[in-house]
């Protein structure tokens, strides 16, 4: 359903916003290839939404710009704009029946009837949402609202797919079972899509790339792989994942004092009852099942560190030994190569 | 978005324009007759009065007929209102929070009833008035003016009561409270907005109340109201001016200390029927 | 869907009584009940009666005083007084001076206070709080005195002919003219619609205006499609109380208004009173009365069909 042949997707330049007198974005930039869909993620208050009431056009922009499929819409308001947003509350006018909700971006559009009734149908078909054309928001479930909400969207025919905390507001089985739909549907339509969350476990599942956001600044743009395996700061590295971090350097398999800051991701350490080449001898002190495995909290001489195992979980008090697969090195915030 | 709108709505002139005149408009009368209550001698076409005086507030406050007509409506308004909390309130609570048979029909009927005009009922309750021997007297007066306190009385606080979260209550039985403690500490103090402003609207309603009570008590009993309507046309102009500025004191007062759940929208809620 | 808060929390304290405390519930509201049923209910009864003609019983003594009654003649009573009345010219006249100033009032009530109401919730700011607390203010004054006030301000040598005079314009008297009527109910109507329609207006979440703005609704759209209808019960609400208000009103045209035609609920008072014709005041009132019943079905369908809508019927 998206127009044909835009070659470039969404970019923001330098973006800046100040609310209250506070900066609440600062020189914000992003790059979204067509067709590609990326997540804003951080904690509450890390300006993720700000950016996309501003990308939407809810909010003006203090300073930079706003490209979408390479024009410049930083003057428009969000009636002007190419770009459907999906609400958090999904924002359903109480007072329309469902197919009138999605037919009324077409009525502004000023389409015939026939026109908008085909396109309504084709719409709500695509969410599987036909059976229930007449009926109030009300009326249906909150997953089945959400549908509604997208289905408005995407009869727009937008360059750009913003989705506001789609699925904060539905329960954990179905929140599952929506993503995967959402991620269907947008690659078939090939849509621009970004999505604000602050659930990283939602973020990585179904982005091409997620920004990490803290602060009104982007500390790293990069797919879900990179993202877990290499993060560009200390700041991402702590908030996606687990991690254990050491003021410290890693010298010979230890912990030594140093400039750095070393973290370890608890599955990057190797636990055994043997001791085995790099290993160093520790005691078990603590063990918290977490469903589908372990993590054992093992004291050695020099830290305490919190491993993911799933097979030949030691008793507490055992002595065992522990070694280092893979660890992340950290100056100043950065990572160090 | 609100600088969105801003960008294509009313211009700034043309808003501040819109307050001035609603300005005028509102106020305009107010201190027109207010000014006049301090005013001297006042002649068209002059801007302004020949002098300032306090003559006419000692010429009410020296009057006989003015005084006793203060002192009526503020021994009656009070009395009118505490009856109708006591005929009212419990109504409203059931109406607001018990789902008995008759209730939509219970609420249509006290809202038709005040839909009949007024004048039109006080002329039909004459009848009934001699009859019951009730014309003239200080209890008739007092149930004219409770039939316009009752809608007040019954549908805001309803709204109020049906507004307290039923979880909230459950939460005080849960920590022990009695069924009559947690009316009175959790039920009764959340609604309390909602039955502030219905008393405040009450007392208002029979303190202006002026048709019924003139019709009902007229000669035998004067209010600050009915004895406008002689005023106004027995007294000059600045006499009625001082009169209305004390006639309007406990409404001010009192409207005052209701603003914020009034313009909360308690009153608003009260008239939604549910 | 985001529902308006206020509602769920109605619902929820409803629907979890389920079937009640029935009888207890039918009690408590027994007193109000029956204070209307005595006060008012009756003498709207007897009132009818006396209107058909029945001229004993309780309508003795104001049959025997009054003027101009007509008897019953069928066992069902006769409409002679009613045929007095609706072939009476100045009745006629008094009906179409009230309808006018009832239909103008309340037109000009609901757009005064739809505009002041979406000024607030669409820019808000101080200038809004401005425009909002100045329309209230009626409410802090007595009717009696706004009628007076409002007949100094405008009279022949009040304010406006003061004012106007110092610049050689000849502002007209308005006082003593239908004009002045509606000045009046306005100015005394404003501040219940206000609260109203802005209270309704303020309960619809920023998200619903966001999402018509998101898929290119002008201002103008917005208003139509997504805030009006949402306000829509609130709007009615508003609409009929000030309209049945207005119907009945009797100081502001008292004091207002022309001495012929007047509006009805002063001659309703002249009849019963000064004409001594009571039969014809009734007539009357039940006249008015009518009239007020049709606006008040329209307002209690509006209710029940948006309580039905939001799915608590």
């Amino acid at each position: 359903m998206t127009q044909e042949g835009n070659d470039m997707g969404l970019e923001l330049k330098g973006l800046k916003k100040i609310l209250g007198g506070r900066v609440i974005i600062d020189d914000l930039h992003l790059s979204v290839a067509p067709g590609e869909m990326i997540s804003l993620l951080g904690p509450s208050g890390c300006g993720k939404t700000t950016t996309l009431r501003m990308i939407a056009g809810f909010l003006a922009v203090d300073a930079g710009q706003i490209f979408v499929a390479g024009e410049d819409v930083t003057a428009l308001g969000p009636d002007k704009r190419p770009s459907a947003m999906v609400f958090q509350n999904y924002a359903l006018w109480p007072h329309m029946s469902v197919s009138k909700n999605v037919a009324y971006p077409l009525k502004i559009k000023g389409l015939s009837k026939p026109e908008i009734a085909e396109k309504v149908d084709a719409a709500l078909a695509l969410v599987n949402l036909l059976h229930h054309k007449d009926s109030r928001p009300g009326q249906i479930s909150g997953g089945e609202q959400q549908r509604v909400a997208l289905a408005r969207a995407l009869v727009q025919e937008p360059n750009i797919l913003l989705l506001d905390e789609p699925l904060s507001n539905l329960d954990a089985k179905l929140r599952e079972k929506v993503r995967e739909d959402i991620r269907q549907l947008q690659r078939r339509l090939g849509i621009t899509t970004v999505i604000v969350t602050h659930d990283q476990e939602e973020a990585l599942s179904i982005s091409d790339r997620v920004a990490v956001m803290n602060n009104g600044r982007i500390e790293q743009f990069s797919t879900p792989h990179e993202l877990y395996n290499a993060p560009a700061t200390e700041y991402v590295a702590t908030f996606i994942g687990s991690l254990n971090r050491f003021e410290g350097d890693l010298v010979s398999g230890l912990i030594q004092p140093g400039a750095h800051v070393t973290g370890i991701r608890p599955e990057d350490l190797t636990l055994s009852m043997q001791a085995f080449e790099g290993s160093h001898p520790g005691v078990v002190e603590l063990i918290i099942p977490r469903g589908h495995f372990y993590e054992v909290v093992v004291k050695r001489s020099d830290a305490t560190f919190r491993i993911f195992a799933s097979e030949n979980i030691p008793a507490v008090g055992a002595n065992v030994h522990v070694g280092i697969k893979k660890s992340l090195r950290y100056l100043n915030g950065k990572l160090v190569a | 978005m609100a600088k969105f709108f801003k960008s294509i709505n009313l211009s700034r002139i043309g808003i501040n324009l819109f307050i001035a005149l609603l300005a005028v408009f509102i106020l305009g009368p107010l201190v027109w007759l207010g000014v006049h209550a301090f005013a001297a001698d006042w002649h068209y076409p002059n801007l302004y009065p020949s002098g300032l005086t306090m003559r006419w507030w000692s010429k009410v406050f020296l009057d006989s007929a003015l005084a006793t007509a203060i002192k009526n409506s503020l021994i009656i308004s009070p009395i009118v209102v505490i009856i109708s909390m006591f005929i009212c309130l419990p109504a409203a609570y059931a109406a607001g929070r018990m789902n008995f048979f008759g209730r939509k029909a219970f609420m249509i009927t006290l809202f038709s009833a005040n839909s009949f005009p007024k004048i039109g009922l006080f002329a039909a309750i004459a009848t009934l008035y001699y009859a019951l021997n009730l014309m003239g007297t200080f209890v008739g007066v007092v149930i004219i003016q409770l039939l316009g306190t009752i809608i007040y009385m019954t549908w805001i606080p309803a709204a109020a009561f049906a507004a307290v979260p039923k979880n909230l209550e459950e939460a005080a039985r849960d920590a022990g409270a009695s069924k009559f403690t947690v009316f009175r500490t959790i039920t009764l103090r959340l609604a309390m907005p909602g039955i502030l402003v219905a008393i405040v609207m009450s007392f208002l309603a029979s303190f202006d109340e002026a048709q019924g009570t003139y019709l009902v008590g007229a000669p035998a009993i004067f209010t600050m109201p009915t004895e406008m309507y002689s005023l106004v046309q027995n007294y000059p102009i600045q006499v009625a001016a001082v009169f209305s500025i004390l006639l309007a004191i406990p409404s001010v007062l009192l409207l005052g200390l209701a603003r914020k759940h009034i313009m909360g929208g308690q009153l608003a809620e009260g008239f939604q029927l549910k | 869907m985001i529902s308006l808060r206020r509602k769920k929390n109605k619902e929820g304290s409803l629907t979890s009584q389920g079937g009640g405390p029935s009888l207890l519930g039918l009690g408590l509201s027994l007193p109000p009940l029956l204070i209307v049923l005595v006060f008012v209910g009756l003498p709207i009864l007897i009132g009818l009666t006396f209107s058909l003609g029945f001229t004993t019983g309780p309508n003795r003594v104001i049959a025997i005083i009054g003027q101009q009654i007509h008897k019953k003649n069928h066992w069902w009573g006769t409409l002679s007084a009613y045929n007095d009345v609706i072939h009476d010219s100045r009745f006629l006249g008094d009906l179409g001076l009230t309808i006018f100033v009832t239909v103008l009032s309340t037109t000009l009530v609901l757009l005064l206070a739809l505009s002041i109401a979406l000024y607030q919730r669409l820019i808000g700011g101080r200038k809004a709080a401005v425009l909002v607390t100045l329309s209230i203010v009626p409410l802090f004054v007595p009717v009696v005195i706004s009628a007076w006030a409002i007949h100094t301000f405008y009279g022949g040598d009040g304010f406006m002919k003061t004012f106007f005079t110092h610049f050689g314009v000849d502002f007209p008297t308005l006082t003593s003219t239908p004009s002045a009527i509606v000045i009046g109910t306005v100015w005394t109507s404003l501040p219940f619609a206000i609260l109203m329609i802005s209270s309704g207006l303020q309960a619809i979440p920023d998200a619903l205006i966001e999402s018509a703005k998101d898929c290119g609704a002008s201002v103008f759209r917005v208003i139509a499609n997504i805030l009006v209808p949402l306000a829509k019960t609130p709007i009615i609400i508003a609409a009929s109380f000030t309209s049945i208000g207005i119907l009945g009103s009797f100081t502001i045209p008292l004091f207002l208004g022309p001495n012929q035609p007047t509006m009805l609920g002063v001659e309703i008072s002249n009849f019963f009173g000064a004409y001594n014709r009571p039969q014809q005041s009734l007539v009357m009132a039940f006249i008015v009365f009518a009239i007020a019943s049709g606006i008040a079905v329209l307002y209690v369908r509006s209710n029940i069909k948006s309580a039905r809508e939001s799915g608590r019927l």
